[in-house]
């Protein structure tokens, strides 16, 4: 396998834990330089996959490829060149929060200390404070000032602002900017949609251990349907028996619905046939895509 | 107070597993001693020798307490009651802080207290279900003391007796839970004063001073003199105790906030020197450490002190006394202070072996809580994070050793030879060590079970459980590592052969340990 433009590639990779299966043939690819979005619902399989990337516990199957080496093999080598920011972050009673950032630097092999500086500024972060007395979000920023001062190309990000408020959140979007421009690849397990349509160029979707769409995010929207509403000059019956079209509801002569793209162009000219007064088309948001996951995975269990 | 009761039941969810098994385990105990000296002794005679032998020898009582009834069923108080003291006080202050302390501190606490549960309730939760499981121990102690054929009294005396110092260190758990803001410091202050209530007893019975039994929670219940006296009005001191540290632990628990402790925490340097995991596993590891070394050294001086209380020749030397001797001294040597020095040094190991445990187990934490994840993450291979708690862990099983020996052997007037002694337990506490890294490398989740049950099994299987089940001391020993050293202090002759063999088997333990910590997952 080619792997010379991928930061991380993964095909076919399984992981079961006795019976569940948590993997179940998961491909992943992320190029170097950008930054990608790592999206699924609780237990789809996110997590899993990072462990097996960072060497923290083995597959099952399949192959990953990180930056070039084995995850489990090269493990030590490669922890040089990334950095890692759990969900949940948990820190050492006994060290200080600048402790604990400066034990992470050394242990990844180099702080930068200006940026470390700057960084403790931008999170308004007091590294004197024992870790044992930093809240959840506080926890958070001293692992992710850590990440963001190292000098690691790689950053591998879980569920990373789960506790920062909406302050920080925009803090934490324009560092990662700020990484991107840098040339750093970034890796993000999220499930703040409006993080990874700010941030992601293209982001996988997975589901039971699944990749089911991968790609930036405009080729995913042109997958998916669109949602119109139309004024009509006459009630357009014939709408809701066209294929393709969904959710069609009526309020007095204005109609809405969403139609896959294959069948746009039936519709709209049914619509024509009917006079349109005025129409509104938009793509769906990420968060329509994602729902649409989350529900065909309710219908599928 | 609200929630309590629900409270309770999740308790009883949590422990339906741990707590029927010590209740029943420290319960059976007895029984199972009176059972065996039943065999043992088949004569009221045999049994009134054996008393009075034992009453003539010092350094025994100071590990059991006075021969206060030289019947059976006294003689079985005499042999088992201080362990079950013991252990019935540990077992206790884990049971009351891993449902106060430790449930802070991983927030879970914090998911109730935001549902209908009083603050104090989860305090009156631990404490009620920790009570209750001291007086069933208490009650089934006494039970099987009745069907043994003792009187219902002096049974039902020494029930309450186990169950007081249950209640007792309950108690003083609670308070230390309020305290401090880690489990693991109030753990380690309630066992200091377990500790040191072991210690207070210990001196008043190795010593001949009574008053000094007035101190200790544990002196208390000996005081009862089961099947003696069976003077129950001892245990008013208990009761008033455990009534103080209730009130207290309340009181401090309604002025603190969720998850503080008493004491603030201070601003600390922004700037780390924390730069290896060597250094890491230092600094997380020297809290227990600098904790251990300071309890062997006040209790090698509280030995050692006892050394010059103890006759130099034994009185009377019936089967029993020889049998002591062929247990603790070799070559024929008789001399009680030397032969009491041996069993000091051997008693210190025994208690040492817990520390290597602790020290695998907080690595262990250290995984759990996902912290050994951030290192792992970087460029820190499993063995070389795994080895800076190694070292602190073995090292530190020497220092501890090693300031007990040398603690002891200053006030015994006999410093090298007792040091010599101490020291060379070393080797069978790193066995200990070895079990804890191969449980903590293959069966990470089973660790601290293993652990814990590996401490337990060597300080009662050998001349305990052993004997109880059946099996003869001759050979219930032979799986005791520390049995295998010689005794350099009574009559033995100093031999590499079992200080090397117990090594290799220590490193061999290890070595498998980390080869399983390599391939397995962190979780
Ligand atoms: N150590 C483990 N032992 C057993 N099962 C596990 C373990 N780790 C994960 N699983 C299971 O594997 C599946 C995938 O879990 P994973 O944590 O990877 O999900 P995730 O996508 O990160 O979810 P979330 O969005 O909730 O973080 C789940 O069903 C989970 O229960
Ligand atoms: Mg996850």
């Amino acid at each position: 396998m080619k792997t010379s433009d991928a930061a991380i590639a993964v095909t076919g990779l399984r992981k079961t834990f006795g019976a569940t299966v948590a993997l179940d043939g998961l491909d992943l690819r992320v190029r170097e330089g950008e930054v990608h979005g790592f999206l699924g619902p609780n237990g789809a399989g996110k997590s899993t996959t990072i462990r097996i990337l960072l060497g923290l516990m083995r597959d099952d199957g399949g192959e990953a490829v990180l930056l070039g080496g084995d995850p489990w093999r090269d493990a030590t080598a490669l922890h040089r060149r990334i950095a890692y920011v759990p969900g949940d972050v948990n820190l050492w009673p006994q060290l200080t929060g600048g402790e604990a950032i400066d034990l992470l630097g050394a242990v990844r092999g180099g702080l930068d200390k200006t940026r470390r500086a700057e960084l403790l500024d931008l999170f308004e972060l007091d590294p004197r404070k024992r870790s044992r007395t930093y809240s959840k979000g506080n926890r958070q920023k001293v692992a992710l000032v850590a990440a963001f001062a190292s000098n690691a190309e790689l950053l591998v990000l879980d569920e990373p602002t789960s506790g920062l408020d909406p302050l920080m959140e925009a803090v934490f979007q324009r560092c990662v900017t700020a990484e991107r421009d840098r040339g750093r690849t970034v890796l993000l397990s999220s499930h703040i949609l409006s993080e990874v349509e700010a941030l992601c160029e293209r982001v996988s979707i997975i589901r039971n251990g699944r990749t089911v769409e991968t790609g930036t995010l405009d080729d995913l929207r042109h997958l998916t349907r669109t949602a119109v509403t139309a004024t009509l000059a006459a009630p357009a019956p014939g709408l809701t028996a066209l294929p393709g079209v969904h959710d069609v509801t009526t309020d007095g002569d204005t109609v809405a619905f969403q139609v896959d793209d294959g069948h746009l162009e039936a519709a709209m000219t049914l619509l024509a046939g009917a006079g349109i007064r005025g129409i509104t088309s938009r793509p769906p948001t990420l968060e329509q895509l994602f729902l649409r996951h989350y529900e065909s995975e309710a219908t599928v269990r | 107070m609200t929630g309590t009761l629900r409270l309770i039941r999740l308790i009883l969810r949590r422990e339906r597993v741990l707590a029927p098994l010590w209740i029943l385990l420290l319960g059976s105990l007895s029984a199972g001693q009176a059972a065996r000296y039943a065999r043992t002794f088949t004569s009221d005679a045999t049994i009134a020798d054996f008393a009075t032998e034992m009453t003539g020898n010092k350094a025994l009582l100071a590990f059991s307490g006075q021969v206060y009834a030289p019947t059976l069923a006294g003689m079985t108080v005499w042999k088992i009651a201080d362990t079950v003291f013991v252990l019935i006080g540990l077992v206790t202050v884990l049971t009351v802080i891993r449902h106060t302390r430790t449930e802070e501190e991983t927030g879970r606490a914090e998911l109730l207290g935001s549902g209908v549960v009083g603050r104090a309730a989860p305090l009156a939760a631990a404490l009620g279900f920790t009570w209750t499981a001291s007086l069933l121990t208490g009650l089934i102690t006494a039970l099987g003391m009745i069907k043994q054929g003792f009187d219902a009294e002096g049974s039902l005396a020494f029930g309450l007796a186990v169950a007081a110092v249950g209640i007792v260190f309950a108690a003083v758990a609670g308070l230390a839970a309020q305290l401090t803001d880690g489990a693991r410091t109030a753990v380690g202050l309630a066992g200091l004063a377990l500790g040191v209530g072991y210690v207070l007893r210990f001196l008043a019975d190795g010593s001949g001073r009574e008053w000094l039994k007035w101190l200790s929670p544990q002196g208390w219940s000996h005081l009862v003199k089961p099947y003696a006296t069976d003077d129950l009005t001892v245990l008013g001191l208990s009761l008033a105790l455990t009534t103080a540290l209730t009130v207290g632990a309340f009181a401090l628990r309604a002025r603190r906030d969720l998850g503080a402790g008493l004491l603030a925490q201070k601003p600390g340097p922004a700037d780390g020197r924390v730069r290896s995991p060597l250094a890491l596993a230092w600094r997380v590891q020297r809290g227990l450490l600098a904790g251990w070394v300071t309890g062997f050294a006040v209790a090698g001086v509280a030995f050692g002190a006892l050394a010059s209380a103890i006759p130099g020749l034994a009185d009377k030397q019936g089967d029993s006394m020889r049998e002591f001797f062929e247990r603790y001294a070799d070559n024929g040597h008789t001399d009680l202070v030397d032969t009491y020095l041996w069993l000091m040094a051997l008693s210190l190991g025994y208690v040492c072996a817990l520390y290597p445990l602790l020290a695998v187990l907080r690595m262990r934490a250290e995984e759990t809580t996902g912290r050994a994840e951030l290192l792992l993450t970087g460029a820190v291979a499993r063995l070389r994070w795994a080895a800076g708690h190694l070292l602190i862990a073995t090292l530190g099983s020497a220092a501890i050793l090693t300031a007990g020996g040398l603690a002891m052997g200053a006030v015994a007037g006999d410093p090298w030879r007792v040091l010599g002694a101490v020291v060379l337990q070393v080797p069978a506490v790193w066995v200990l060590a070895g079990i804890g890294v191969l449980a903590f490398g293959l069966l990470p989740k089973a660790a601290g079970w293993i652990c814990w049950g590996a401490f337990l099994f060597v300080n009662l299987f050998g001349e305990i459980l052993g004997p109880i089940v059946g099996i003869p001391y001759a050979t219930s020993k032979a799986v005791i590592p520390f049995l295998y050293l010689p005794k350099v202090i009574s009559g033995g002759e100093f031999s590499a052969v079992p200080v090397l063999g117990l090594t290799v088997l220590a490193v061999a333990l290890t070595a498998a340990g980390l080869a399983g910590l390599r391939r397995r997952a962190i979780v």
